[in-house]
């Protein structure tokens, strides 16, 4: 060794092959290059819910929680003097409710909320309310988005409810077809712990024909509803997604009668806004009319009804600057009813109507559409009595829309879509009409996300989240 | 007429006292009267007093007596010489007169009749040209100016013109003239100051009763200082004269001064007492330490006698104002001070000359080295100095890359990203960290460092980090003094060093851990070459000295201790039978963080695969780094240049081995380097920055290739073939740390550190969270969800290394974000969460969910960030107890570090001058 580290080129050499064997280890160490792996969400049931039926004066409420997992659980309906209490999943609970009814509130724990959900839907056959108006019971937040006519084309009540036990401090933005409408009263309107309130929009903004509106709240959370009543009909806006770059508008049911489109751009920019039907047969642009032209902060519409009356469709609105979008529905006969949908999300994680019936005057359709990638759902009944039919599988091809007619029980039954694993994201709507004398009644309701499940993120504790992430 | 007694007081001063007789007795003025005083010689003293007055004339005292006391006895028995002037003249045993030195202090006498106190120039006895005073004076502290500098020759330069005297405040009782009825007005001298001091007591009290004392250059005497050399052993007193000098110097402050001046005085000197009691201790000179300790205790714990001294001067302090502009001016402290610095700084201690009789400094042993300090010309030979060139260069270098980092500051902004936390705090919050809870012990340094950079944490920390490349160039250079003594070679070495691509990672990725210890590296390099070749008490302190360092650079990144761990033990198997001692001092050096890190290390050892992490937040590395990339020293990562910068060194390194100079430490150095680089890759492959591993291979590295190098300077004289040789070699060689400070200012210095952070936590969560409460700041990433908890400010470093909240806590943030809705938001409030902070943009997957929360409210949402409040009931997290173990632990930590920083602190480097050369240990010594 001595001998070796005296001769200049022993050392060298040494060195040499020291270094060699280092590289090698190196080399042969190196691990080949991974991709970072985005970790999956989790889905985990839901455990609470808590839910408002706005108006249910008149109407009949419907709750139900479907089977699941199962659990303990319950359900409390705070219905005034009647508070009623559920345990059971799969039941559905009905109640027609006497006129002048406060705002219900359906609150869920543990089992019994995983995918609760509540309807109400309210049918007259004379006066001024004639007509079928349903609408699913809101979830308190902290904004939401609606569109339709606006205060001028007819009577158009806002209900607001604070059921938290944190004062809400809500504001109104109204966007008509002119542009956003300055109001002196829009904001500013403070609802106590329990307090609900109807506001009438012919107040906040008088001049509208159509509009958009956005109800947020600068703290605490409210649950907000629009009922429009029109000459053409009654029935509430759905809530409709909030501003994005792609809405698709599901649930345009296969029968006749006038169909128009609300689109608005809420932002400060004007949007050309692509128009697409996804139809029985393929997603078409309808001609004439592959776009329209909003103006920033305005509302547009557009009659689709050549183009879409007469198929179960779905509108795809394609635009560089967010938007919201919507739909009337208006049924044939002398005297019309009117129903809406709205710009949806995709039912990733299934969806649950609480409020369907099939009676020989009655058809309960429901229409979905895969815009995307095929789509396979599953259906399920669930009957008000009696069993459970098997559940009905349904194969949606890329870009086309399904109508399905629903046979149930007569009395009422509650529908839940489930896709299956691997399928494309769905959308879809359910709409109910029935034929009376003088006309057809109508109402519509766009599929939400049920509130089964939701996607809980892998959370990691790592001190260096005070930085801001680094980009090289 | 004047009648002049003389009086001669003797104490085994043998040696002198027959030159200082014959001297007495030979003045041109003759003495009238002679009186001879013995106290108790052993050495015939008396005899020889008796030759020369006879013996009736002698006064046989006991040993024990002092000199004052030997002198009030003869003035007691001196009969009066009526109708004349009568003067005492007191003269030591070892003071000898010049002949003419009576004639010329009575001339002045007659010259300013109103004198009461006289007193020759004092030379010193071997040294006869050597000025010892030309009267005294009293600083503030006590302390006894002469106003002469250190060893300064008589060359008539403190002679006063035209009359040849000078009005002082004291002077010394060797060859002092006394009229005898001032030394009657004022009581003598001092019986209570046995020795030292009491001339300028009873000098002081002359001068405040209006009497003028004079020192007369022309008069001349040597003096031996026999006493205050220790020259002779001292009978008066057990004590050392030093510590007695400075008893009665503060006892005679104390005992004059006016008594709120006095107060003044008192605790001016008990905190100076204590800093030189530190210094000294530093300076490892104990005794001086506990002379120093003992000299002010003396003097505070006996109010009575103080206070009977001071009663017994009542009369004398009226005059005050008569003294007062004799004292040395203020100025003088400072520069006395400057000099305790510089000495210790040259090697000296700082030892000085308070506690002795004179201003006779030994000559110290000149430090010939490039130590920074020096007398003249200092910023001359500062920049002359080719270390200080090299750091002013590297500063340059830095500042120039760094320009964002140092220039781009926002309001509010900090300096943090990858691996350092937002610099934000104080010391002092740094401090409370520390001492509140179990903190790492990292924070116990920075906080020590930024108590010295004025409490600013962030400028600590600039230093550190901003500052890594000069300060490692300087310290590369100043310690491969001992092992590289070819100066441009250690130039190249040091320049290369710092820009290292370890170095500019470090800046880049805001690394402090490996920024410390990669400053400190070189040092660890210099101070084991000490250990293991020095003689045994450098050794030893080197091995002290290396244990501290290695215990702050451990603390920073822990895997430093489990590579000169490794390296220690090859050490000491091939070193520990060559030389005694080395065992024992790796066992120190070794043996010294595992003491000081103690309870922290046991936590590591719970958890191993803290090793690899450093101070700050942990910040992975992509474990595929490339074999060549670590063969070049390049530890990847934000910062590092490309792999071709340092190909060249390692090109260079391979050459030099042709050139067989030092082959042993060349072997070593290589061995390090291998060794690093293997470690390098298995901490790589482990996702860990290999940036220390690499950093040792380089220090090894670079000192064999150094080593080489004057071989090239010889090429370079060869001339032809050889010469065109070995500027290739250079060029290559310089061409590694040129390109790499080019690439760097070209980058600047680009990484994820950045000086404008914001803090994490919302000004209205900070503002409204209560102690206890906590800030979930949630952040959404590729790869899921991020969170942490903020306590009621923004953390200081360190903080973030506190105890994770675990899984049930994890869960109930993720169900918060996911919006599921249950008792999520309530579990987190439990655990004293109240406020959700989201910085932007949100993901409106998150707001939603935490919209729809009933438990939460939305306090405020922009698109930089979102707040929301619990609204439910928050309990307040429990504040970590502060254990009693704790507070102990604190305690000793303390004590230990200050015990290692005194055992390796240097030493005064020449011995004590304080053994008497000439004298036979056992034998008893002369005179006063």
């Amino acid at each position: 060794m001595r001998r070796l580290i005296e001769n200049r080129f022993g050392m060298l050499a040494l060195v040499l092959i020291a270094l060699a064997a280092v590289y090698g280890v190196a080399f042969a160490s190196r691990p080949a290059p991974v991709a970072p792996v985005r970790a999956e969400p989790v889905r985990a049931p839901i455990a609470s819910v808590s839910t408002v039926c706005p108006d249910p004066g008149g109407a009949m409420v419907t709750a139900v929680t479907p089977p699941n997992v199962g659990g303990a659980g319950q359900t409390f309906i705070d219905d005034g003097d009647d508070p009623f209490t559920m345990d059971e999943p799969g039941k559905l609970w009905q109640k027609t409710m006497p006129a002048g009814t406060d705002p219900i509130r359906v609150h869920a724990t543990g089992a019994m909320a995983s995918g609760l959900e509540a309807a109400q839907t309210r049918r007259a056959l004379s006066g001024e309310a004639r007509g079928l108006a349903g609408v699913r019971c809101v979830d308190p937040g902290a904004a939401a988005w609606f569109v339709g006519p606006g205060p001028a084309a007819g009577e158009l009540k806002l209900h607001l409810a604070n059921v938290e036990s944190a004062p809400a401090d809500v504001a109104l933005v109204v966007y008509s077809g002119e542009g956003q409408v300055i109001a002196d009263r829009a904001s500013g309107l403070i609802l106590k712990p329990g307090e609900h309130r109807t506001v009438d929009l012919k107040t906040v903004a008088p001049s509208p024909l159509v509009m958009a509106l956005n109800v947020s709240t600068g703290r605490g959370r409210v649950a907000a509803a629009v009922e429009a009543a029109t000459p053409e009909g009654v029935d509430w806006l759905p809530q409709t997604t909030e501003p994005a770059r792609r809405v698709v508008v599901p649930g345009v049911p296969g029968s006749a009668g006038r169909r128009e489109l609300y689109v608005a751009a809420p932002g400060d920019q004007d949007a050309i806004v692509q128009i697409k039907a996804v139809l029985k047969d393929g997603s078409y642009a309808l001609e004439n009319r592959e776009d329209v032209e909003v103006p920033a902060g305005s509302v547009a519409t557009l009659d689709l009804s050549t183009g879409v009356t007469g198929q179960p469709a779905a509108i795809v609105l394609t635009s560089d600057v967010p938007v919201v979008g919507g739909l009337k529905i208006i049924g044939t006969g002398s005297r019309t009813d009117v129903a809406y949908t709205a710009g949806a999300p995709s039912i990733d994680l299934g969806s649950v109507v609480a409020d369907a019936r099939s009676t020989k005057a009655v058809t309960s359709r429901l229409i979905l559409s895969a815009p995307d990638k095929a789509a396979d759902v599953t259906v399920t009944l669930l009957p008000r009595e009696g069993d459970a039919p098997e559940p009905i599988e349904v194969a949606i091809p890329a870009q086309r829309t399904k109508e399905i007619i629903l046979k149930g029980s007569a009395k009422g039954f509650s529908v839940v879509v489930t896709p299956k694993a691997g399928s494309g994201p769905v959308y879809g709507g359910r709409v109910m009409e029935e034929r009376v004398s003088g006309g057809q009644l109508v109402t519509a309701q766009p599929l939400a996300v049920a509130r089964t499940w939701t996607l809980v993120p892998k959370a990691t504790e790592a001190p260096s989240v005070i930085l801001p992430p680094y980009s090289s | 007429m004047h009648s002049v007694t003389a009086i001669v007081v003797a104490h085994d001063g043998s040696r002198w006292l027959r030159d200082t007789l014959r001297a007495v007795l030979a003045q041109t003025r003759p003495i009238d009267r002679g009186v001879g005083v013995d106290n108790g010689s052993r050495d015939g003293s008396g005899a020889l007093l008796g030759e020369a007055f006879g013996k009736h004339s002698v006064v046989q005292m006991p040993r024990s007596s002092g000199f004052a006391e030997a002198v009030h006895e003869v003035v007691r028995r001196l009969p009066e010489a009526p109708g004349q002037t009568e003067w005492l003249w007191v003269i030591h045993d070892d003071c000898a007169p010049d002949p003419r030195a009576l004639e010329l202090l009575l001339h002045a006498a007659d010259e300013y009749p109103e004198t009461g106190i006289l007193g020759p120039k004092l030379r010193d006895w071997l040294d006869r040209k050597l000025l010892l005073e030309v009267g005294v004076t009293v600083a503030r502290s006590g302390r006894r100016e002469t106003g002469l500098e250190a060893r300064e020759y008589d060359q008539g330069q403190h002679d006063a013109e035209p009359r040849g005297v000078r009005d002082v405040l004291a002077v010394s009782t060797a060859g002092m003239l006394i009229r005898r009825d001032v030394w009657d007005e004022l009581g003598g001298l001092d019986a209570k100051l046995p020795l030292f001091r009491d001339d300028l007591d009873f000098c002081w009290r002359a001068r405040a009763a209006g009497h003028r004392v004079l020192a007369v250059t022309g008069a001349v005497a040597w003096h031996a200082e026999a006493s205050s050399k220790r020259r002779r052993r001292i009978a008066a007193s057990d004590d050392h004269p030093r510590r007695l000098a400075r008893r009665y110097s503060l006892f005679v402050l104390m005992a004059n001064l006016p008594f709120w001046t006095m107060l003044w005085s008192m605790a001016r000197n008990t905190v100076g007492s204590l800093i030189r009691t530190v210094l000294f201790l530093v300076a490892k000179q104990p005794a001086h330490a506990v002379d120093e300790l003992a000299a002010i205790g003396s003097v505070l714990v006996h109010p009575l006698r103080l206070h009977r001294a001071r009663k017994a001067r009542k009369r004398s302090r009226a005059g005050y104002a008569l003294v007062k502009p004799m004292f040395s001016p203020p100025i003088l402290a400072f520069r006395r001070a400057w000099e305790m610095v510089q000495n210790q700084l040259s090697g000296g201690g700082p030892m000085d000359s308070a506690g002795r009789h004179h201003a006779v400094q030994l000559p110290g042993a000149e430090e010939g080295d490039e130590l920074l300090n020096d007398d003249d010309g200092f910023l001359r030979r500062t920049f002359a100095s080719p270390g200080v060139r090299l750091f002013v260069l590297l500063t340059a270098v830095a500042i120039a890359a760094e320009r964002d980092l140092l220039a781009g500051g926002t309001p509010g902004g900090f300096l943090g990203g990858g691996a350092l936390v937002p610099v934000a705090g104080g010391a002092s919050d740094l401090w409370a960290f520390y001492t509140g809870e179990w903190a790492p012990p990292y924070v116990a340094v920075l906080a020590a460092l930024s108590t010295i950079t004025f409490g600013k944490t962030w400028l600590a920390v600039s230093i550190l980090l901003l500052g890594c490349v000069p300060l490692s160039g300087l310290s590369a250079y100043l310690a491969t003094r001992s092992f590289v003594g070819y100066r441009p070679a250690r130039v190249w070495l040091a320049a290369t060093y710092a820009l290292l691509p370890v170095a500019t990672g470090v800046v880049a990725s805001g690394r402090i851990g490996s920024a410390v210890v990669f400053i400190l590296l070189p040092v660890y390099a210099s101070l084991a070459t000490k250990v293991l070749a020095d003689t045994r008490k450098p050794a030893r302190r080197a091995a002290w000295g290396l244990g501290l360092l290695l215990a702050v650079g451990t603390a920073f990144a822990p895997i430093l201790y489990v590579f000169v761990a490794v390296l220690g033990l090859l050490a000491a198997v091939s070193f520990g039978g060559v030389r005694r001692g080395v065992g024992g001092n790796l066992l120190i050096a070794l043996g010294t963080p595992l003491l000081l890190l103690g309870p922290w290390l046991a936590t590591i050892v719970e958890d191993p695969v803290r090793i690899l992490r450093e101070a700050g937040l942990p910040m992975t590395s992509a474990p595929t780094l490339a074999p060549e990339a670590l063969l070049t020293l390049n530890p990847g990562g934000p910062g590092a240049p490309p792999i071709w910068v340092t190909a060249g060194l390692l090109v260079v390194a391979l050459g030099a081995l042709l050139l067989r100079r030092h082959q042993f430490i060349v072997a070593v150095g290589w061995g390090v380097a291998i060794v690093g680089v293997l470690a390098a890759t298995v901490v790589s492959r482990l996702s860990t920055w290999p940036g220390v591993p690499l950093a040792f291979a380089a220090t090894g590295l670079l000192v064999s290739t150094a080593l080489a190098a004057p071989r090239i300077a010889e090429f370079r004289q060869a001339g032809g073939f050889r010469r065109a040789g070995a500027f290739l070699v250079v060029l290559v060689a310089f061409a590694t740390p040129v390109a790499a400070a080019t690439l760097w200012i070209m980058n600047e210095a680009g990484g994820p550190l950045r000086r404008d952070v914001r803090s994490p936590l919302p000004a209205i969560a900070e503002a409204n969270s209560k102690p206890g409460e906590g800030t979930l700041l949630i952040r959404t990433a590729e790869t899921g969800l991020t969170y942490t908890v903020l306590h009621g400010r923004t953390p200081v470093i360190g903080e973030s290394e506190r105890a994770a909240y675990g899984s049930e806590f994890t869960d109930a943030v993720a169900g918060l974000a996911s919006g599921r809705g249950g008792s999520d938001a309530a579990k987190l409030a439990a655990q004293g969460v109240a406020f959700v902070s989201v910085p932007g943009p949100v993901d409106p997957t998150i707001r939603r969910a935490l919209d729809s929360d009933p438990a939460i409210a939305r306090v405020t949402l922009t698109d930089r960030a979102g707040l929301w409040r619990m609204t439910g009931r928050v309990t307040p997290a429990p504040v970590p107890a502060d254990g009693a173990w704790h507070r102990y632990w604190l305690y000793g930590q303390g004590a230990l570090v200050v015990v290692v920083l005194i055992l390796a602190a240097p030493g005064a480097r020449p011995a004590e001058a304080e053994t008497p050369e000439e004298i036979p240990a056992g034998r008893e010594r002369v005179a006063v």
